[in-house]
């Protein structure tokens, strides 16, 4: 167990006994081994589709962004999952808190249902969504081949993110801390504000993240859904498809790079901001 | 009296927490209710405070009807035994949380804060966080945080239950000693008659959801209501059909004009400065005797020593019944 020695100049981690930089045997083993196998996995693979893209120079990214339908693509796909994973931080937080909270019939049922849009072949989520909202549906809401499929599709998968990182820390968090709040004279929604969300903070931005990079890269649910109409409904992931059946490999790797750039802003930009909001009480 | 406690129930379930409690707290003192786990003590604060509400009956604070007002508008101040930090926040905006909810002006909230750090000896943490202090310095910020309200009654639920002996004790005298530098109405729950008797004006001994017996420590001890309470204040043996204290036995080698029952010592246990003996009296019932350790090696005491029994001059005794304590519960 890792200590807190408090010290005049403040806390110190202090690990066991261990000197700062130096390594047991096993733990370079195991640094070796788990670094050897994310670079095979990923690191390489990565570095790969970078270089592929570099092979066509600038002009080959300049070109993404000046060719229209790959820049809509483009828009399409972070704006949307930019939405949805506002949504979701709202509702994952909302249902996470019923299932924690709430005692009600269904709730063991409801906590399970809610891996689904996660458990199953997201081509089976897209069939599920366009049975109830497709023209064939009871709504008569003819969502296909609309950019309301795409929101409806991403956010469907993206859903379990946010409530699974929030639920167990509402678990884990004391009511004894709420009870202290309001003797203290804060009302609910203060106490909500001030001392229940700060805590809820990092893990509702933690699933914000992997709802985004779920949503950007989001594929198999909108094959039936989304229609792949240019300009209109093609996602970035189905504009590298086609660019690669184009034969053009140089710039569908450039546009996976440009992908992965957003992915990465994406994530650091959450976790600053998460960070801020922590801090500030 | 600042707490007016009229004919409360309360049932969780089948189980009933509170059995008719009726119970005033008087202003300026440092009461302690006292009683064995799960008898009900920890719900009447939280009644009192407003965390929880009775099924029937009502309470009074300073005056003002409170049995139905939320806990926001009670101005009663609350520590919890696990201390309800505030984790995310220093130190100073934890003791400061009651205030700023208040409105209060900045310059004066900082000012307030600074004071009361000092009372609980902790300005030198006021920019730490929560998880760098320790359990005991946790608790005297949640205790600074409480008071910060100027709360007209401070109710603590166990408020050292969770640390160890040794800062248990430390943070008690500090305690003590607190109360009597701020005077403010004080309650705590606990379940350790030592506590209860070395730091409480008054206590309320609660069992099964009743009240026992109230009142001073001293009364508490010399004049027993009933058995349980007795045997819950301390350790208890039968000595010829009456209840007393094992240090309260005296002990001969001789038989003696007052002897009322003779024995063999059948166990002698050391436990630092005190010789715990166990008598096996003539008529096979087993008595417990405390002696000092000098005192056991001027009689010579072993196993097998014959020996007599009395019960030694102004010893509370009282008439063992049904319903007398366990010896375990009184070590609790």
């Amino acid at each position: 167990m890792a200590a807190t020695v408090v010290t005049a100049d403040g806390p110190t981690r202090k690990r066991r006994s261990v000197r700062p930089g130096a390594m047991t045997r096993g733990s370079t083993l195991g640094l070796g081994i788990g670094m050897v196998w994310f670079s095979l996995l990923v690191l390489i693979p990565l570095g790969a589709v970078v270089v592929e893209a570099s092979g066509g120079g600038l002009d080959t990214y300049r070109s993404i962004f000046t060719n229209s339908q790959t820049f809509n693509a483009l828009k399409l796909t972070v704006g949307v999952s930019l939405l949805t994973t506002a949504l979701n931080m709202v509702m994952g937080t909302i249902i996470a808190w019923v299932l924690v909270r709430d005692r009600f019939r269904g709730k063991a049922i409801l906590d399970l249902v809610i891996d689904i849009p996660f458990a199953m072949p997201t081509i089976v989520a897209g069939l599920v969504l366009l049975a109830l909202y497709g023209s064939q549906g009871p709504l008569g809401t003819e969502f296909e081949n609309t950019r309301k499929a795409v929101f409806l599709a991403i956010a469907f998968v993206t859903l379990p993110f946010v409530v699974r990182t929030v639920q167990p820390v509402l678990e884990e968090m004391e009511t004894d801390v709420e009870d202290a709040a309001a003797s203290l004279g804060a009302t609910r929604a203060t106490t909500f504000r001030r001392i229940v969300l700060p805590t809820l903070v990092p893990a509702i931005f933690a699933g914000a993240a992997l709802s985004f990079a779920r949503g950007i890269s989001e594929y198999g649910s909108l094959v039936l859904l989304s229609g792949n109409l240019p300009n209109q409904t093609e996602v970035t992931s189905f504009r590298v498809a086609s660019i690669l059946e184009g034969g053009n490999r140089p710039a569908a790797a450039a546009l996976a790079t440009v992908m992965l750039v957003v992915a990465l802003i994406a994530i650091v930009a959450l976790d600053v901001t998460q960070r801020r909001l922590a801090r500030r009480g | 009296m600042s707490i007016e406690v009229k004919n409360l129930h309360k049932r969780f379930g089948d189980f009933v927490a509170l059995d008719d409690v009726t119970v005033s707290l008087p202003t300026g003192q440092l009461t302690a209710l006292l009683g064995p786990s799960g008898g009900g003590k920890s719900t009447l604060l939280r009644i009192i405070a407003g965390l929880d509400s009775a099924d029937e009956g009502s309470v009074t604070i300073e005056g003002a009807e409170a049995t139905h007002l939320p806990p926001q508008k009670r101005n009663v101040g609350f520590v919890f035994q696990h201390y309800a930090v505030f984790k995310h926040m220093t130190v100073a905006k934890n003791v400061a949380f009651g205030l700023e909810i208040r409105k209060r002006p900045k310059a004066e909230i900082a000012e307030r804060v600074d004071e009361l750090l000092k009372l609980v000896h902790l300005s030198q943490f006021a920019h730490r966080l929560p998880s760098q202090l320790s359990g005991g310095q946790r608790q005297r910020m949640a205790l600074a945080r409480a008071l910060a309200v100027e709360p007209s009654v401070l109710l603590l639920d166990e408020p050292f239950g969770a640390l160890d002996a040794k800062v248990r004790k430390e943070l008690r005298d500090w305690l003590r000693r607190l109360h009597d530098e701020v005077h403010v109405t004080t309650v705590f729950v606990t379940h350790d008659q030592e506590e209860a008797l070395e730091v409480a004006d008054e206590i309320v001994v609660i069992n099964e959801g009743r009240v026992e017996q109230v009142g001073t420590p001293d009364q508490l001890y010399d004049s027993p209501a009933n058995p349980f309470v007795m045997g819950f204040l301390g350790e208890v043996t039968d000595l010829g059909g009456v209840a007393l204290r094992p240090h309260d036995i005296e002990v001969s080698v001789e038989p003696g004009p007052d002897t009322s029952v003779s024995g063999t010592v059948t166990r002698l246990l050391r436990v630092g400065f005190e010789v715990r003996v166990t008598v096996t009296a003539d008529d096979g019932s087993q008595v417990l005797v405390v002696l000092t350790r000098t005192h056991a090696r001027a009689l010579d005491l072993a196993e097998g020593t014959r020996v007599w029994l009395a019960p030694a001059r102004g010893a509370t005794t009282i008439v063992a019944g049904p319903g007398r304590a366990e010896p375990e519960l009184t070590r609790a």
